[in-house]
């Protein structure tokens, strides 16, 4: 089991609820259970590149990305990257 | 009765009601926060708000509610097939199909593509027509991106719609939106060697006029342009009181087919009011002649207003809505002869649609 916590934008999107305990084998297992998956992918299924991705701390960039497996217990946090205006 | 004002900005969506005098109005909102709202509209069959919705980090998607702003379901699938070698950039206008064709809603979108939904705006289908136009090679993108800004259905000819994209043209589908094909006879396109192509026109708001619906009204990058014969040949209309052919917004009076108004800009390099006079440009004469309506519009004013941010309403006399980019949303009850300011300080405003419900 590992949590994910979402920012503000997509946990409303996701009916307010901004924490998910679920099983995934994988940092993108994961990220795709989510009820905001098509908000955090795009139409090809790749990250968009302002959605970065925390595993305990660590950006998941500077492990394996999405293929970073997970053992239970992680933490996942989704931090939209600084842009717009 | 009740009247309300949809206006679209940078930081959500803002929804003001009045009654039929429209002089009086309440402001809610903002819904849909976080997002930009390039276009929100009611769609008449059923009252469901639909809204083209934009963030710099989650992209485009569509959101609608139909309970008035409450609440908000997202579109479950929407995006480009990979084949297409195009990727979904902005969600940029909805149109409710007509009556009769129920859950059909047509989206336009960046880059330069058409959307349908037949199931009241869940699934989003790519129309190939659009997307694999034999000519896309010759289309390229505005300042504001490949946006696919206008779809105008003809009110009575189920068949026949017609698309407007920047900068690409004007596209008429006599089959359903099956196929398209270019409708730019007439129309400038200045920045390119050949002045009059088949297509690569910057067209900026298309509409079609429900009461005559072969007539069809264009302001485009190049010149406020009219057409009678469903986008067969153009004829250009100003000079003739018009300060200016540059300009985004258009709008209609529903019961008269020679009415238009506009909202010109200085130039293409210049994009602020022509002399710093925030007004009203209205036709009766089908754009033979053009006067000047500014009564309780700010002066001076360096205002612009975004091709999605004018509007009107189906009431008599006709309601005339202006959002500007400094986030007043400025109201006329009486087509154009007087103003008053139903909102000021919002968000900029990108998109302004009217509608009634009870």
């Amino acid at each position: 089991m590992v949590v994910v916590l979402l920012p503000s934008l997509l946990a409303a999107e996701a009916g307010g609820r901004r924490r998910f305990e679920l099983e995934a084998p994988t940092v993108g297992e994961a990220l795709r259970a989510l009820p905001v998956a098509n908000l955090v992918f795009d139409e090809r299924g790749a990250l968009r590149p302002l959605v970065n991705v925390y595993v305990d701390g660590v950006d998941a960039r500077d492990r394996e990305g999405l293929a970073t497996a997970l053992t239970g217990g992680e933490e996942i946090r989704l931090v939209a990257a600084i842009a717009g205006g | 009765m009740g009247v309300v004002v949809l206006a679209g900005t940078r930081k959500g969506l803002f929804l003001l009601e009045s009654d039929e005098a429209r002089r009086e109005w309440e402001l809610r909102g903002p819904f849909l926060t976080g997002w930009m709202v390039f276009h929100a509209v009611v769609d008449p069959r059923d009252g469901v708000v639909h809204a083209a919705t934009n963030n710099d980090v989650y992209g485009a998607s569509v959101h609608r509610s139909a309970d008035r702003g409450e609440s908000w379901t997202r579109a479950e699938e929407l995006g480009l097939p990979e084949d297409s070698g195009l990727t979904l950039e902005k969600a940029w206008h909805v149109e409710p199909g007509r009556p009769g064709e129920d859950g059909r809603l047509w989206l336009g979108a960046a880059p330069g593509v058409l959307f349908r939904t037949d199931d009241g705006g869940e699934t989003w289908a790519p129309v190939d027509g659009i997307v694999r136009h034999e000519t896309r090679e010759r289309w390229y993108p505005g300042a504001g991106g490949m946006c696919c800004h206008s779809i105008a259905l003809d009110p009575d000819e189920p068949e026949r719609m017609y698309v407007g994209i920047s900068a690409a043209g004007v596209f008429r589908s006599d089959d359903g939106g099956e196929t398209f094909t270019p409708a730019n006879r007439g129309t400038a396109a200045d920045f390119l060697p050949d002045p009059f192509p088949e297509l690569g026109q910057c067209v900026h708001k298309l509409l079609v006029h429900p009461a005559r619906p072969e007539r069809l009204w264009q302001q485009n990058h190049c010149g406020v342009y009219r057409s009678d014969d469903r986008g067969e040949s153009w004829e250009r209309l100003e000079g003739n009181g018009l300060p200016s052919g540059f300009g985004f917004p258009l709008a209609l009076d529903h019961r008269d087919p020679d009415a238009a108004f506009v909202v010109p800009e200085e130039s293409s390099e210049n994009r602020v009011t022509p002399n710093g006079r925030l007004g009203v440009y209205r036709t009766r004469d089908g754009g033979a002649s053009w006067e000047l309506l500014t009564d309780g519009l700010p002066q001076p004013a360096w205002g612009a207003v975004m091709r999605e941010g004018f509007s009107s309403d189906r009431l008599d006399p006709a309601g005339i809505y202006l959002g500007t980019q400094s986030g007043s949303l400025f109201v006329s009850p009486d087509a154009g002869e007087t103003w008053l300011e139903a909102a000021s300080q919002l968000p900029p405003i990108l998109s302004v649609e009217a509608a009634e419900w009870s």
